[in-house]
């Protein structure tokens, strides 16, 4: 008998025990407070701390922990793998885990978050001042329904870099300004052993993005291009066409290659050429003296302006919608620290990172910044006009066949028009 | 053992393959039925994901390439394993330290081996590329994992060598046969491989069957490799029905036709155990007779 009572007991504990595990978290969105009573605010986002940026960050997040010791406490856990790191809060999202504090890349085509009811709105907290930190358009564009549950941040133009040196060896002094002439380039580079551009597909294809959006711009016109709709058009086929053409002069590793890969072949000085943001700077120190940044190439039809830049999709902040109002209060403290005039001078000068949130140009730190940082907040701060990398305001199936799409028209499984049509299929 | 026992016994398996089975396989058929990017509501659109899911070329790829994985298992991954458990069964010298060396794999992480053969493939980097170029032969070196025509044998050649667990439980099965037999055939005058083909390979059709089942459900369920070392690519030339269900899920946001392509691996699936009983059972009607 007592053998039997404890077989049924441990049975029940077992299934208790395993039906325990399934359970989900408890709701996000409850305050959590330190042994002083802080409110203590999850904050989760990508920035590693051994990058630059993250550093940069870190040490703001420290400072902010510092003057509100006692009040509020940010914890952070970070993943670097951004791809990963996406699925992650949209995850936590939907599993009412959402983090108190993170970010995310804005995509008008997936607006998933936005209108999950779950994330917190900052329109009573929008005052002029605040208002007044953010560029032109950006908050506006992160109004969604009449709700801004993003706040602006990390907004960065993608630039062309190119190893100095490399251009050198194969007889070229200066950067090309057109599309026809950097074809040229790459032909001379490959004659002199050199891989002319970083390319990958896999994950975002940022860098190939990057140039095909380079490419689209300069066919169709930058207006063109920012009002959005179908991207089936005669001038996405033209640089779909030029894209193929590139696509000779890339390393052989390209196809199913990813972001450490390609921007490893660049800063190891193994390619010529790379179309990214001002993160890889962080990674160039050692042949710094050895890379410039280009103003883009265009067809010289006056389509584009002579300096205009890509940039990649905003990446704004969020964080979970709460009952509380106290820790309402503290996420909009911090939010408000870390767009503030100093916050962002230290994030652009240490951290290599350029926001929405304006910079003070006039600042004598900011303008005796030099290098290649210097190179670069001068030719974006001096940009006529941007576009944002095609990429990011595909729809997320879309987003998802890039990668083999972008492989098949490199493979010549299909041709420039099937890749442009199939990609708009999918946009649908 | 009294009914009351019995049931009690069973319960908690029960309760795990309900929980852990047959609730969510309910649950799959049901988001089948919806457009669902896993965030928003879910709208009812009937058919519409197993159309589009059947129609669309990339799944039709996955399930060439998950068939072709389960046709390597059949033809090479389960011979190979057969004849190495042979070789050893004849105990030459160092034979357990073969058997340990072929089975070490088998231990270790399948990510950290796809990273190991990601390596080892690599078009600059690679070992075999970088021996093909040290002993002149440059022009055998080839982008392995870039070139549709060779990505998907490069992502099964580590499952091919790593052959461990289908040898030892072919030479478990080959301690079962009795002394006496490979005596008397001795005696006989069957040479070595007579008697393996005499005498061992009759006796070891449980052993058989257990490695197609274990290699094909393997094959079914394979993820790592095809997602570490290619992604599913160059342009869906490695992708498995794991991957899509996987792309399809976390890449497009589409989970109704995740769910889709899910039921279709569990059709799949039991298609291959559908084809596991009917070997059983007639190995049962020989066994009988």
């Amino acid at each position: 008998m007592k053998k039997r009572i404890l077989s049924i007991l441990l049975t029940a504990a077992l299934t208790t025990g395993m039906l325990a595990g399934c359970g989900g978290q408890s709701g996000g969105n409850e305050t959590e407070r330190s042994d002083s009573g802080a409110i203590v605010l999850d904050m989760y986002h990508s920035w590693s701390t051994d990058t630059e940026r993250g550093a940069a960050l870190d040490k703001l997040i420290q400072q902010f922990n510092e003057e509100n010791e006692g009040e509020i406490e940010v914890k952070v856990t970070i993943n670097p793998d951004f791809p990963a790191y996406q699925e992650k809060v949209k995850t936590m999202i939907s599993t009412d885990t959402t983090p108190d504090i993170f970010h995310y890349n804005f995509n008008p085509n997936d607006l998933s978050r936005q209108e999950s009811g779950k994330l917190m709105d900052f329109t009573e907290y929008m005052d002029d001042e605040w208002r007044a930190r953010f560029g032109e358009g950006d908050l506006e564009n992160l109004t969604i329904n009449g709700e801004i549950t993003s706040i602006p941040f990390e907004k960065a133009g993608a630039v062309i870099y190119y190893n100095k040196d490399l251009f050198a060896q194969a007889g070229i002094n200066e950067f090309p300004t057109t599309w026809d002439g950097l074809l040229d380039a790459c032909e001379k580079l490959e004659a002199a052993g050199i891989t002319p551009f970083s390319l990958y597909t896999a994950d975002d294809a940022w860098y190939t993005c990057n140039l095909f959006t380079y490419l689209a711009a300069s066919y169709a016109g930058i207006d063109t291009l920012n009002k959005g709709g179908d991207i089936n058009t005669p001038e996405m086929k033209q640089a779909a066409e030029m894209l193929r053409e590139f696509w000779n002069y890339t390393t052989g590793d390209a196809i199913g290659a990813n972001y450490s890969v390609a921007s490893n072949n660049f800063a190891s000085g193994k390619t010529a050429m790379a179309i990214d943001g001002p993160w890889l700077i962080g990674t160039l120190s050692e042949v710094e003296d050895q890379i410039g940044i280009a103003k883009a190439p265009s067809f010289g039809d006056g389509k584009v302006p002579e300096n205009y830049v890509v940039t990649d999709a905003q990446t704004p902040w969020a964080a979970a919608a709460t009952d509380d109002k106290e820790k309402e209060e503290a996420i909009v403290k911090f939010m408000k620290f870390i767009t503030s005039e100093e916050s962002v001078k230290q994030l652009t000068l240490d951290g290599a990172v350029f926001l929405s949130p304006k910079l003070d140009l006039e600042d004598p730190d900011v303008q005796a910044t030099g290098g290649l940082l210097g190179e670069y907040l001068a030719l974006n701060s001096s940009a006529e006009d941007s576009t944002i990398n095609i990429q990011r305001n595909l729809s997320t199936a879309a987003n998802s066949a890039l990668p083999s799409l972008l492989e098949s028209l490199a493979l010549d499984n299909i041709t420039p028009d099937e890749f442009v049509e199939q990609l708009a299929a999918e946009n649908e | 053992m009294k009914r009351r026992e019995r049931i009690l016994y069973l319960l908690p398996a029960c309760i795990l393959i309900t929980a852990f089975f047959l609730f969510p396989l309910c649950y799959l058929i049901y988001v089948s039925f919806f457009e669902w990017n896993g965030l928003g509501p879910m709208v009812y659109v009937g058919l519409e994901n197993f159309k589009a899911v059947f129609e669309d070329p990339e799944f039709h790829m996955a399930v060439k390439n998950t068939v072709i994985w389960m046709c390597a298992a059949l033809i090479v991954h389960i011979p190979f394993g057969l004849v190495l458990a042979l070789m050893l069964n004849r105990k030459p010298r160092g034979w357990k330290f073969f058997r340990v060396m072929y089975f070490i794999p088998n231990v270790i992480s399948t990510t950290a081996v796809a990273f190991l053969w990601y390596f080892i493939y690599h078009v600059d980097v690679g070992l075999i590329n970088n021996v093909l170029n040290a002993v002149g032969l440059e022009s055998l070196a080839h982008p392995w994992l870039n070139d549709p025509d060779s990505a998907l044998i490069a992502n099964m050649v580590p499952f091919m060598l790593y052959v461990g667990l289908t040898m030892i439980i072919f030479m478990t099965q080959l301690a079962t046969v009795p002394r006496e037999l490979y005596e008397a055939a001795v005696v006989d005058g069957a040479t070595s491989v007579q008697v393996d083909l005499k005498v061992y390979l009759p006796l070891m059709k449980p052993a058989i069957i257990t490695n197609i089942m274990l290699n094909l459900a393997f094959c079914l369920r394979t993820f790592e490799y095809p997602f570490l070392m290619t992604g599913g690519g160059p342009a869906n030339a490695t992708t498995n029905l794991s991957l899509y269900i996987y792309k399809e899920m976390t890449g497009a946001n589409r989970y109704g036709r995740s769910m889709v392509a899910g039921l279709a691996t569990v059709a799949l699936g039991m298609v291959v155990m559908i084809f596991v009983i009917l070997l059983q059972r007639e190995r049962r009607k020989e066994r009988a007779k």
